[in-house]
């Protein structure tokens, strides 16, 4: 029997959810996998109370989310976390680098209270285990697919540890830090092909901090090359600012 | 060998000549470096290069390949052949022809790689004279002279080449793509005095003396935490180099689950699961043994099995290492004991 798949989103832009509308060509071969029980971004009905699978997109920042994510662990066998803001906290934890409440009354007024709850954003790993990650912002529905399999086949988590300089050098791209330009792939977690940098972007981290960064080592490298050493710091908040809780 | 001379305003003629029977690749400019991609028009080729971003091992043991293709069914093979089209890499440096000799000992021997070896029969190696570049130290091994290894060797005398062949292929590609003429004593002569100063120019002195007794002896020093702390472990160095031959292997399935392609990809032993087994056990699980390690395989360990060290000396390593690690102040760090 087919999975039955649930897909939740928390806080985000339901970019990831679209991604995997977006991959046309395999949609069919991978709905056949599974039977999609929810699918908050494409159907209109309800979370149903049972389920095999869930893939969770977006950030905790609010009770209801962190309810949600304990009712998920406690119903499905398997939790699939998708994108930066589920894996990392990503977009939405940046708002946790300044005074929170004061960015949030500016946003929706003081004393407004538009989230029960409403508290600093976080990774879903800070409220339950994650089994599978598919990193990224947004995901490629490639991996999402791979991973997809993986939970489905019951085969390990595999999402890449090391960083991004070595598949950035297979693309034989010019380093950014060669050209005195800062550069997060020598701290990033691999796995996406170098695709910004090939693209003509420096990497700026979507895919979470490598766990074998060399973050020191990364400092050293950025005034060797004259850049500001903490300009490595400044530029992980877009999408490592909940760093500390990332687990 | 036989010996040639092309005027240099020739040169032109012999790629657009191979390009009708070969695929042609050679160095090419891409954003302010050069990188070895297929031409057609010859005033695309770079013969002024310095070294180019991935050594040419990419042509013949690419950073990701396709072994064979799978059905889930029945574990049945679908597809293991291996296509390599009839292809010239021309322009390479003594260093890079060097290279892919020591890499022909790992995959041309007693398991011959039938993936590297197709490809290896399908091309024809045309090397170049060449410079020394900043970062270069190939006179340290003695890989900036090359003896055989390429079908054609073309030494820069100026106004003219003087063309090596060392294959009956390398003259017949030469008399049929582009006018050239037989050596005279004059050529001769010139040729001595260019390679004599071509040897002169390279002065990049590093003491290599009894380099694997000051490995061993030097096995726990202190020196290797420094670099073990410097090291990004980004696996930078192993892609860039031209020696370096390990790869994973890994399983694919295609989306429908039916169908799969086995896939290997350019490994590193830079990275930390590179020597992870199972049950958890690491044999190389801190920075500085994995930094170590690598230049144990590559000065002592394929030393003491081929008679000559992993590298060439070609900097590459030295220009993608973001921490600035390199062969050059390895060495230099283990006997000063300091890193500098």
């Amino acid at each position: 029997m087919a999975p039955r798949v649930a897909i939740i989103g928390l806080a985000s832009d339901f970019g990831c959810q679209v991604q995997v509308t977006n991959m046309e060509d395999h949609l069919l071969d991978v709905l056949g996998l599974m039977d999609l029980s929810y699918w908050q971004l494409a159907s209109s009905g309800h979370l149903p109370d049972e389920y095999d699978v869930a893939v969770i997109e977006g950030a905790v920042t609010t009770a209801d989310h962190a309810e949600a994510l304990l009712k998920a662990r406690e119903t499905a066998a398997v939790v699939i976390a998708i994108g930066s803001c589920a894996i990392t906290g990503g977009i939405p934890a940046l708002a946790g680098t300044a005074d929170y409440d004061a960015r949030y009354g500016v946003v929706y007024g003081d004393g407004v209270a538009v989230a029960r709850g409403r508290q600093l954003p976080a990774p879903v790993s800070s409220v339950i285990e994650v089994d599978y990650h598919v990193p990224g912002c947004p995901i490629d529905p490639a991996e999402f697919v791979t991973v997809l399999s993986r939970a489905i086949m019951g085969l390990k988590d595999d999402m890449p540890r090391d960083p991004m300089c070595a598949i950035c050098k297979t693309q034989e791209n010019v380093c950014f830090l060669d050209r005195g330009r800062a550069c997060l792939g020598l701290v990033t977690r691999t796995g996406c092909t170098a695709k910004c940098v090939t693209l003509g972007r420096p990497c700026t981290g979507c895919r979470g901090i490598s766990p074998e960064a060399n973050i020191p080592a990364a400092r050293l490298v950025y005034a060797e090359k004259g850049l500001d050493p903490l300009e490595l710091d400044r530029l992980f908040d877009l999408y490592n600012a909940a760093r500390e809780v990332v687990v | 060998m036989f010996f040639r001379v092309i005027d240099k305003e020739r040169l032109p003629d012999l790629v657009t000549g191979l390009s009708t029977e070969y695929e042609v690749i050679a160095p090419v400019e891409k954003d302010g470096r050069f990188v070895y991609a297929p031409v057609v028009d010859p005033g695309d080729v770079r013969l002024d290069y310095d070294t180019t971003l991935l050594p040419p091992k990419k042509w013949f043991f690419p950073a990701e390949e396709t072994l064979m293709r799978f059905r889930v069914a029945d574990n049945e093979v679908l597809d293991d052949e291996v296509f390599a089209a009839p292809r010239v890499l021309f322009g390479l440096h003594p260093c890079d022809i060097n290279a892919l000799l020591l890499m022909d000992n790992v995959f041309t021997g007693r398991y011959a790689d039938p993936y590297y070896m197709r490809r290896r029969e399908q091309t024809l190696l045309i090397g170049v004279s060449c410079s020394p570049s900043d970062t270069c130290f190939c006179n340290v091994w003695d890989t900036n002279e090359v003896h055989w290894g390429f079908d054609v060797f073309l030494t820069d005398m100026g106004d003219r080449y003087f063309a090596s062949c060392r294959t009956v292929k390398g003259a017949e590609i030469l008399d049929r793509f582009v006018e050239n003429r037989t050596v005279t004593d004059e050529d001769t002569r010139e040729f001595q005095r260019v390679v004599h100063d071509f040897k002169d120019a390279f002065d990049r002195s590093v003491d290599t003396t009894q380099l694997p007794v000051l490995l061993d002896a030097k096995f726990d020093s202190p020196i290797w935490d420094e670099f073990g702390e410097k090291c990004l472990s980004c696996g930078a160095c192993s892609m860039v180099c031209p020696t370096c031959y390990c790869f994973d292997v890994h399983d694919r399935l295609e989306p429908d689950q039916k169908s799969g392609v086995r896939v290997r990809t350019w490994d590193s032993c830079q990275f930390k699961e590179f020597a992870a087994v199972a049950h958890g056990q690491n044999f190389r699980d801190t920075r500085a043994s994995r930094v170590k390690y690598r230049y144990y395989h590559k000065q002592w360990g394929y030393l003491s099995k081929f008679e000559r060290v992993l590298c060439v000396g070609c900097g590459r390593c030295a220009r993608a290492c973001p921490a600035g690690i390199n062969p050059v102040n390895v060495i230099e760090a283990l006997q000063t004991g300091e890193v500098r």
